[in-house]
């Protein structure tokens, strides 16, 4: 923006204040009936959703999943999908510093004296494109379970078939959960994507017999399942039968 | 004959000291700004600096760790971890309590040389990605952290996910009376050598032991 | 540029006739309007705030200001309910990590009279403000309303932005439950993994190497002390300079041309 550019503004922006009205009483209505909403909204939320107390902060835990306040969702999501270790100083660090300092700096390297959003098509852009953005780490945070759980569902076919069947799959859930797959593999919207495969529909890539050929021998850094099977086949023949049903949701 | 009459003021005038007036000397406004920029400085660092230092006390202040029971040795085998639960932070009660997992020193799985710290093997359950509680599941033989996906084997050596080093570990030592005690913590890189404590989120391989400095307020065992 | 003319000083009134003789009584109304009057009266003689507060309460407002210009302000409502519910909070909390600090908002959620509404409030209030000072953020963006001459306006902006994520972020040890203590230790490493300074900065966050006896009593100072007063001096600067700067018209308006209008009159 230039001298010429400055004082234009300037001028017009004299000469729309001059045609404005007085702050008070207009602009402060507007600004009350505004905050009455605000307060409202409050105040029903704290009757509606209370202040739940969660249970006491216990430090020698080695069950509880950690999970931040809604609006840190997207900081915690850029930590998730920021895999590399010598990335990690990036995703806590770096990102947030250099988002800060481009917020802080922006109206230094944008410089153009356009204030109309359709005619700045870059910075509306990113603009739309942070928000976006952030929107999608947020909502894929919320949805974040812990990797020690599945919840996906259990196909309907097998649940109307029932019986001995169905025990079997619950069974084969329990020992997936329990042998900790969740930690390398996705299923549905549980576990950690990655370093294995999503589990979610290997039924649909994989037949029986090759799910437990790749449990006993499997790809390093996979353990191997060879012990379970020998040890109690009941169980690892469960976990081959729950593998062999995820088709995917 | 030159004119010895000065034309300039040599006083203030014509010198841009703001403020100035003539007949003023230069020196006696210099002095007396200088002294009203001294006084006031001194007296803002009078209770700027003692402050910061109180508040900034603890940074510097080494914390004791002393050695604790955690059981007998025959409580722990070479196969599984067993939890144990420590003090580590005192006047705190609960909160300042933190679970080890662990096990008996295995020749054929533990690459680091034997000492006498290392009869027994305890590993802090602190992700060292950024210090969610991770479990031990046995299945597996890996400890997996619940919050950004950190795996470790059963070395407690990164396998998968963010993590930046092994997990960190605690000098264990036996007593005459065949109890088994925990020390104070340490981390280790990924050929386990010991270092002073980090905290989580620093790495320790290559040039990650300069850019994260170990800290006055925790220290390893010297000579270990 | 030519400088707007602020509103010339009041004129004094003339002193008031002596009263006619079978004039009627003044009502207490009346009386009671004039105590207040010269109350004001009284204390504007000694402070001059008149002006001030004529400067920024008439000041004018270019044409076309929307809804959207409210975020601003409700911000700062939100701010302020926090304040307020936060102070009465701090009358029956204890930041003791051994067990205090749980029992005592614990006993504010189940004993005390509006406990868990005011709790509520004031939990809920930061989600609040945390939305609106986006919102208020997107609307400055979109309309371009950070350029010449308010850039200074938008960096004090920026800062309490960050401010209020520090606020949320320090707030939510407090109560301290398992989500409290866990959030914590993350945010303190996330501190803690900035290059050469962050063990450091990490120690003096947890005043120690491990979450220890006073750690909590600091995050609850910085938390009720440092940044709300931080903060309090901010929106007083950013106030100010909206009030000095004038609001931003819609970026899409231009002012009627003066010729144009001329001739119409």
């Amino acid at each position: 923006m230039n001298k010429q550019e400055k004082e234009s503004y300037l001028r017009e922006y004299a000469l729309m204040k001059q045609e404005g009205k007085p702050f008070f009483p207009y602009a402060v209505a507007k600004d009350g009936a505004m905050a009455a909403v605000v307060m409202l909204s409050i105040i029903l939320m704290s009757l509606f959703l209370g202040a739940e107390l969660g249970p006491k902060a216990d430090p020698t835990t080695t069950t509880y999943t950690p999970r931040p306040e809604w609006y840190f969702f997207f900081l915690f999501e850029l930590l998730k999908v920021i895999k590399p270790a010598e990335l990690v100083q990036l995703a806590t660090i770096g990102v947030p510093t250099i988002c800060m300092i481009l917020l802080f700096l922006l109206p230094f390297y944008d410089r153009s004296p356009e204030r109309r959003p359709e005619r700045r098509p870059i910075a509306t852009t990113a603009g739309i494109f942070t928000i976006c953005a952030m929107g999608y780490l947020t909502y894929l945070g919320a949805h974040a379970g812990p990797p020690t759980q599945i919840d996906m569902e259990t196909p309907p076919a097998l649940v109307a078939q029932g019986g001995e069947k169905l025990e079997q799959f619950e069974a084969g859930k329990q020992v997936v959960t329990q042998s900790g797959c969740a930690a390398c593999h996705k299923f549905g919207e549980n576990g950690n994507d990655g370093p294995g495969p999503d589990l979610t529909d290997i039924a649909a890539r994989l037949p029986e017999q090759a799910i437990a050929r790749t449990l006993i021998n499997p790809t390093a850094p996979m353990p191997s399942f060879q012990n379970l099977q020998e040890e109690e086949p009941e169980k690892f023949d469960a976990m081959v039968m729950y593998l062999s049903q995820l088709k995917g949701e | 004959m030159p004119d010895r009459h000065q034309t300039k003021s040599k006083y203030t005038t014509d010198r841009r000291i703001p403020g100035a007036f003539e007949g003023e000397t230069v020196s006696r406004r210099r002095f007396m700004t200088a002294s009203a920029h001294t006084a006031g400085g001194v007296a803002a660092m009078a209770f700027v600096l003692p402050s910061l230092a109180f508040a900034m006390g603890p940074i510097f202040e080494e914390q004791d760790q002393p050695w604790q029971d955690v059981g007998s040795t025959d409580e722990f085998d070479t196969e599984t971890y067993v939890p144990k639960t420590i003090t580590i932070a005192s006047g705190v009660g609960e909160a300042g309590k933190s679970t080890v997992y662990m096990r008996k020193y295995d020749p054929q799985v533990d690459v680091e040389p034997k000492d006498q710290y290392n009869d027994f093997i305890a590993l802090s359950t602190r992700c060292m990605h950024l210090g969610c509680p991770i479990r031990f599941v046995p299945a597996a033989g890996r400890f997996i952290c619940p919050c950004h996906g950190g795996v470790y084997n059963f070395r407690g050596e990164v396998d998968g996910g963010p993590p930046v080093r092994p997990l960190d570990r605690f000098y264990t030592r036996v007593t005459s009376g065949g109890r088994v005690e925990v020390g104070r913590r340490f981390s280790v890189n990924s050929e386990i050598e010991r270092f002073s404590p980090r905290d989580p989120g620093a790495p320790l391989d290559g040039i990650g032991q300069y850019l994260y400095p170990s800290r006055p307020s925790i220290r390893k065992l010297p000579n270990t | 540029m030519p400088k707007l003319k602020l509103p010339a000083p009041p004129i004094p009134l003339p002193k008031p006739l002596p009263k006619r003789p079978g004039a009627p009584r003044q009502t207490p109304v009346e009386t009671a309007t004039e105590a207040g009057i010269s109350a004001v009266d009284w204390v504007d003689e000694r402070t001059s705030l008149s002006g001030a507060a004529r400067w920024m309460m008439f000041r004018k407002v270019p044409r076309g200001t929307n809804w959207f210009y409210t975020l601003g302000s409700s911000t700062m409502f939100a701010f302020l309910s926090q304040a307020v519910t936060g102070v009465f909070l701090a009358m029956y909390y204890r930041p003791d990590a051994a067990g205090g600090a749980y029992e005592s908002i614990r006993y504010i959620n189940n004993e005390v009279f509006l406990g868990e509404f005011v709790h509520g409030m004031h939990k809920w209030g930061s989600s609040v403000m945390v939305i609106l000072i986006f919102l208020h953020m997107a609307r400055t963006f979109f309309f371009g309303a950070y350029k010449y001459p308010r850039e200074l306006n938008w960096g004090i902006g920026v800062a309490l932005l960050i401010l209020t994520m520090a606020m949320s972020f320090t707030g939510y040890l407090l109560p301290f439950d398992q989500r409290s203590y866990w959030a914590t230790i993350v945010g303190v490493n996330i501190n803690g993994t900035g290059p050469l300074v962050g063990p450091y900065l990490s120690d003096f966050l947890r005043a120690g190497p491990e979450f220890g006896a006073t750690t909590l009593s600091r995050f609850y100072a910085i938390h009720m002390l440092l940044i709300p007063g931080i903060m309090a001096a901010l929106i007083g600067a950013h106030l100010y300079l909206v009030a000095k700067l004038g609001t931003t018209a819609p970026p899409w308006l231009k002012p009627s041309d003066p010729v144009k209008k001329e001739e119409k009159a």
